[in-house]
């Protein structure tokens, strides 16, 4: 669905970073903002840091996505939708990530999408730890904290690669539901551009 | 199509064959006839088609019944708003919406009195200091939108009711 | 089925069609009429003893009351299974509507019937005036406006119309042509509203509205906006005579003279949404072998429904015209005048006819309600008031209003012209000049909703008058106090209130709050990062429309039990609960029964109408009158706040017909005071103690015992009456127990004992003269509020910390439904200041995208609800009667919340609403 909306400031905002980022990787790859770039069209850059930079820029395409980062929020309430705005009804992120005792994540999203509802779903569905947040900060910023165990959930560069190449729920970025834009290119691509990424010496935006 | 059993109010139900896309809510309203359990958003923001779900643990839930399928409740024990006054007694937290006239129109009604009932039950298995009851309702009840009252007197109604019989909900 | 004449009242208008508005007969389901009629002979009346409303133990145990809770199978003399119908409205109201692609529907998704306009067309139908436009936008054409209905799909099974809703949902199903722009259309009404005051307040106006008739320009540019220039208009009121007035009024505030501070602005309210939680919904059966369109129905204005689906059907075709038409009424889920005159009960009935033998259900869900509800008007707002520096007294006041009134006209003329007429608020001034327009657009209609124009336009001017306080320089109360319209001062059309006018009282107890009190204190209180505000407001609203009635029916059995009758719809407002109180003050028990949105249950008035009573001359109404049967208008909406004063007025004057001419009578009998006693005459002195009745010096009567005697004796146990208001009550006297008894009704019919009902001719009436349809409102409640914000600077998140509302409604017939209420309005009123918005074009409700998720209204973690203060004036005395409080409530909250940011951040914002990045925007 094209998005008609009015969007917050929050997501105006946040359409401008993604843009500004963008402007570097589609210089280069060519690719358009709903596709990814394959690591090698990156070939052209011979500065292996600032072919490494502009591999997580495209990247960024996926972690800068409405169906990322609206649950890797800097605070404790996770957005929703296209435009990003605050979770209705309020949620919030409680002890596991998973919701407060009043309202647990999966009493709505369960296991699956359900489109006749327009709720997405998967097994499980819980909010990114808090120092996994994204929300407002620029990719340079996300490119620092995805390498930083401490924020990165103790993640490995493998690691990495295996979660937003592999993990089902990351995976549920890319088959949205209704009503939802997924995120850029496939999982595949994604999980090809961050081991890209890694093998260049995980280099990141300035 | 999948079959589905469950316990609603105590009553087995089925097994009935439903077709897999068929929201509980329509479950409910369209083959049980059972609309007690309104139908306001569909798309879980407004909660007033909330229901309890009793799970096998002793704890309860409430759940929106609009944006899940009913196959999903398969197995599953839920009360609804029809299942709370036994033999015609209503329960203090009925009798205390009525009395503190928390409502208007009442579309919304279900939804708060099962979200208060559910708080009940969990203060009455673990109990909270008297300071924190009036965040402690606000974050259960938060969920649920009502249009015509304001929210004061519903949140004032589950206050007294825990108020009424402290030994049992505060610490 | 056999039918009583009680159960079944029919009337045959023009059209042909009998129109009934009754029961159905009994079956296996308890009818309908007695799940509607709380709380059952049998069920617990928290209404009896004040605890409760008489619909509490329904509504908390989920008893099937909404008409969305309703199946056919639920409906005894009903075919048992249910189809579903699908109303296509469309995203775009800028091509050329095509067609649908139903055949990209999946096989299980099919229609089993498509209604498009060219069936209407061989049908028939005719759109009533009030809904003017096509039902159904026609294949070729630009549809008129965003989420204009293109078609009806009728779907056999529930599990079809549940896939093909799916199917429908992002509009790829409907095909568009060419792009021709959006339709441009005449404006739905302009008015001019001028009054220049005599020289001494005793004095006659120089020129006034009333005295002069409503004006109206009788140009407009291509735009289809009013040129407002003194040009002659052919007819409709000597136009160049007002704007003449008006434009000196002008020329005076443009005048730059250093006496007076003249303060401007523009203000722009946005579209809001009702949001009433149960979205529109009925049911039609079109029974074709007894030709009867049988519908159930949810809406703030039965009886207009009832006639808008008589008009639509009224010429139809032979195969698809019904003999009659039976329309029932239900509870409504909330409607905040979004369910009085909407089109929605139009569909159901075609509906039910294009698929005849089938009960049809139609519902809209939330995204279907955003698209094609009504929504409140978008105003923009030109506002000018000019002071005198010396006195801090208003001396002119000019103000000049555009609406959106979306594709239908609908109520947008009424709103523009209520709205207009209450620009000037709680004040006086002796110069007003006050323009207003209405527009069409293709913004979703926009009509009827709390607060009806007079919340934008009354915001406006509550947030223009603080900026003159503190311009001249005055407390903001005190120059609200010295410009104060007092009782008996006239109003911009030129007419005092005939209520009283509490205002000083208001601001006195505004002033003395603590919050306002505080106010210097708390704001240098200031955390670091917070800002604290405080804000004040007073409104007075208009209640009634001008031609409002009331039905009433009321029977008081052997035994003491009272059942009642009333034609107005409980909404959430607590119709029924004020209802039986009322009846409670006349007759010492609460109605123990009550059935309310009853428009089928007055046969026995033999009520005829004719003319407008809005635009009728006096000649025709004096006419008329002459046949003791017609009243000016029969059955109005439940909306313009009129539950307390109209909803229950028949009820009222009914309940004090049996207790004179029944319950009395029976007293006097059971003391043993015979004829020629002074005491037979003393019957206003006696009063009811719960349900005892007290006479100074007798023995106390229960009411069981009163009642038995009272049908022993044959005296009067029933009474209904019919109630009109045009800003007064009509009057009549009927010939009843050997006297010519003169009530506040103009039909009456009684029984005697536990006979039939009977008529009674009027020897006399008196109905309000017609030139008081320009007074344009004579009836006005105040409202006070004050409120402490407190405002995070780092995010512009607006805390309502603490608030006061004080409101004044005469005599409060539940004084627990009155501040229920204000709750609830002061609730709206942040939702309309801080959350509420509707893009009006593509971008908003007319998509078939919107949801509460995009759509914020307050939770309760939104609200103090414990800071949330509600204050009931006393009745200012024992006879002053009911005023209608629900709008009211709402109002002043807007602009104090406005005056409060403003205190806490120093901008004043003309916008709503006021979202966090906006006050960060001003505060970074």
């Amino acid at each position: 669905m094209s998005e008609l909306r009015t969007p917050t400031i929050l997501a105006a905002a946040g359409a401008l970073l993604i843009a500004a980022s963008f402007a570097t990787a589609w210089a280069v790859s060519g690719a358009t903002s709903d596709t990814l770039a394959a690591p090698e069209s990156f070939a052209s850059i011979t500065d292996e840091a600032a072919r490494s930079a502009a591999i997580f820029t495209e990247l960024g395409k996926v972690l800068t996505s409405p169906r990322c980062l609206n649950c890797h929020p800097s605070g404790d309430r996770p957005t929703q939708g296209d435009e990003m705005r605050p979770h209705q009804p309020p949620v919030f992120r409680g002890a596991d990530g998973m919701g407060l005792d009043t309202m647990r994540c999966t009493i709505c999203h369960q296991k699956a999408n359900y489109d006749p509802g327009r709720i997405p779903g998967h097994d499980p569905w819980f909010l990114a730890p808090f120092e996994m947040g994204w929300q407002g900060k620029t990719l340079a910023e996300i490119c620092a904290q995805v390498k930083d165990p401490e924020r990165n959930g103790g993640r490995s560069f493998a690691d990495l690669v295996h979660h937003i190449g592999d993990d089902t729920l990351v995976g549920w970025a890319w088959s949205p539901g209704y009503g939802r834009t997924p995120a850029p290119g496939t999982q595949k691509e994604a999980k090809a551009l961050v081991q890209a990424w890694v093998d260049t010496g995980a280099g990141c935006p300035e | 199509m999948t079959s589905l059993s469950l316990t609603i109010n105590g009553n087995p139900v089925g097994p009935i064959e439903v077709r897999d896309e068929l929201s509980m809510n329509d479950f409910l309203r369209e083959i049980l006839n059972m609309t007690g359990t309104k139908f306001g958003c569909g798309a879980a923001q407004c909660l007033s088609c909330a229901v309890i779900v009793d799970n096998p643990d002793g704890s309860s839930h409430t759940n929106p019944t609009c944006v899940v399928p009913a196959v999903n409740f398969n197995g599953k024990a839920i009360r609804t708003v029809e299942g709370h006054a036994k033999d015609g007694v209503l329960t203090p937290l009925q009798r205390a919406f009525i009395e503190h006239f928390a409502f208007q129109c009442g579309y919304c009604t279900a939804g708060f009195l099962n979200e208060g009932q559910v708080l009940l039950e969990r203060l009455a298995s673990a109990p909270i200091p008297r300071e924190a009851l009036e965040k402690t309702i606000l974050e259960a009840l938060d969920g649920h939108l009502c249009r015509c009252t304001g929210y004061v007197r519903y949140h004032d109604a589950v206050r007294d009711v825990i108020l009424a019989d402290p030994g049992r909900y505060l610490t | 089925m056999p039918l009583s004449r009680r159960e079944f009242v029919a009337w045959t208008g023009a059209s042909g069609i009998a129109l009934g508005l009754s029961r159905l007969a009994l079956a296996e389901e308890p009818e309908f009429i007695a799940r509607e009629t709380l709380p059952g002979p049998l069920g617990l009346n928290p209404g009896i003893v004040g605890k409760g409303r008489i619909d509490g133990v329904a509504k908390v145990t989920g008893a099937k009351l909404y008409v969305s809770d309703f199946r056919a199978k639920d409906l005894p003399g009903w075919p048992a299974d249910t189809s579903h119908a699908l109303l296509v409205r469309s995203p775009d109201a800028s091509h050329i509507y095509e067609g649908l692609d139903l055949d990209r529907l999946t096989a299980d998704a099919r229609p089993s019937a498509v209604v498009a306009a060219e069936d209407l067309v061989r049908a028939g139908t005719r759109v009533p005036a009030f809904y003017s436009g096509d039902l159904l936008c026609p294949a070729g054409s630009t549809p008129l406006y965003l989420g204009q209905p293109v078609a009806l799909l009728i779907f056999a099974t529930f599990d079809a119309y549940d896939r093909a809703r799916v199917q429908f949902r992002d509009g790829s199903l409907i095909r568009f042509g060419a792009e021709t722009g959006p339709l441009t259309r005449p404006n739905y009404g302009a008015w001019r509203f001028t009054r220049i005051a005599g020289a001494t307040p005793d004095s006659p106006d120089v020129y006034a509205p009333i005295q002069e008739g409503w004006i109206s320009p009788g140009f407009s540019d291509g735009g289809g906006r009013p040129i407002w220039r003194p040009l002659p208009v052919a007819e409709g009121g000597q136009y160049a005579k007002g704007a003449t007035y008006g434009e000196e009024i002008r020329k005076e505030l443009a005048a730059n003279n250093p006496e007076l501070l003249v303060v401007a602005g523009d203000f722009e309210t946005q579209s809001i949404d009702p949001m009433f939680l149960e979205p529109e919904c009925g049911l039609a059966w079109y029974d074709g072998g007894n030709r009867s369109l049988e519908l159930i129905l949810g809406v703030q204005s039965p009886y207009e429904a009832a006639e808008a689906v008589e008009y639509l059907l009224g010429e139809a075709a032979a195969e698809v015209k019904p003999d009659r038409i039976n329309a029932q009424f239900a509870y409504v889920g909330g409607g905040f005048g979004g369910k009085d005159h909407t089109p929605f009960p139009l569909y159901v009935a075609l509906a039910g006819l294009f698929f005849p033998d089938r009960p049809v259900r139609l519902a809209h869900d939330r995204y279907q309600q955003f698209q094609g509800g009504i929504k409140r008007h978008a105003f923009k707002m030109k506002t000018q008031i000019g002071v005198d520096r010396a006195s801090g007294k208003i001396v002119a006041f000019a103000a000049d209003h555009v609406l959106d009134g979306g594709g239908l006209a609908n109520y947008s003329p009424s709103v523009a012209v209520v709205g207009a007429t209450a620009a000037l608020g709680i004040y006086d001034a002796p110069k007003v000049d006050v323009t207003t327009v209405a527009l069409h657009s293709r913004a979703v209609t926009a009509g009827s909703m709390r607060g009806y124009g007079t919340l934008q336009t009354m915001t406006a001017l509550e947030v223009l008058i603080d900026e003159a306080a503190m311009a001249l320089p005055l407390d903001p109360i005190e120059f609200r106090r010295r410009n104060l319209l007092k009782t008996g001062g006239k109003s911009m059309t030129g007419t005092p209130f005939t209520v009283s006018v509490r205002t000083p009282e208001l601001l006195d107890k505004l002033e003395q709050h603590a919050i306002w009190r505080d106010r210097v204190v708390e704001k240098s209180r200031v955390t670091a990062g917070t800002l604290v505000g405080t804000g004040v407001a007073c409104v007075i609203k208009d209640y009634g429309t001008g031609a409002d009635c009331s039905l009433g029916r009321i029977e008081v059995a052997a035994d003491g039990s009272i059942s009642v009758w009333a034609d107005a719809v409980e909404m959430g407002n607590g119709i029924g609960t004020a209802i039986a109180n009322r009846v409670a003050l006349q007759l010492g028990g609460v109605g123990h029964t009550v059935a309310v949105a009853q428009i089928g249950m007055f046969d026995e008035l033999g009520l005829v109408t004719s003319g407008d009573p809005y635009t009728m001359t006096q000649e025709a109404q004096d006419e008329a009158a002459k046949n003791p049967r017609w009243v000016p208008a029969i059955s109005s909406a439940t909306s313009a706040s009129i539950g307390a004063h109209v909803g229950t007025q028949a009820v009222a004057q009914a309940a004090g017909i049996v207790f004179r001419f029944g319950l009395w009578p029976a007293a006097l009998e059971l003391w043993g005071i015979p004829k020629g006693d002074p005491r037979v005459y003393l019957w206003e002195e006696a009063y009811w103690q719960g349900d005892e009745l007290i006479m100074s010096g007798l023995p106390p009567l229960p009411l069981s015992k009163v009642a038995a005697k009272a049908h022993e004796q044959k005296g009067v146990t029933g009474a209904m009456g019919h109630a009109f208001s045009r800003w007064a009550w009509s009057q009549a006297s009927f010939p009843i127990g050997g006297f010519d008894w003169e009530i506040d009704l103009d039909a009456l019919a009684v029984r005697y004992g536990g006979g039939p009902f009977q008529s009674l001719d009027r020897t006399s009436v008196a109905f309000p003269p017609t030139d008081y349809n320009r007074i344009g409102t004579a009836f006005v409640s105040g409202c006070g509020t004050a409120v402490r914000v407190e405002i995070e600077a780092a995010t512009g998140a607006v805390r309502v910390a603490k608030a006061y509302s004080v409101v004044e409604c005469g005599q409060a017939l539940s004084t627990e439904l009155v501040s229920g209420q204000a709750q609830g309005g002061f609730a709206m009123a942040v939702g309309q200041t801080l959350h509420e918005d509707l893009p009006l074009y593509e971008d908003g409700p007319g998509n078939g995208q919107w949801n509460l998720g995009d759509y914020v209204i307050p939770r309760a973690s939104d609200l103090p609800i414990h800071d949330l203060e509600i204050e009931v004036l006393p009745p200012i005395s024992p006879k002053e009667g009911p005023k209608g409080i629900a709008e009211v409530v709402m109002i002043p909250a807007v602009p104090a919340l406005l005056n409060a940011i403003h205190d806490a951040t120093g901008h004043r914002f003309n916008r709503l609403p006021v979202t966090p990045d906006m006050i960060r925007g001003v505060l970074s």
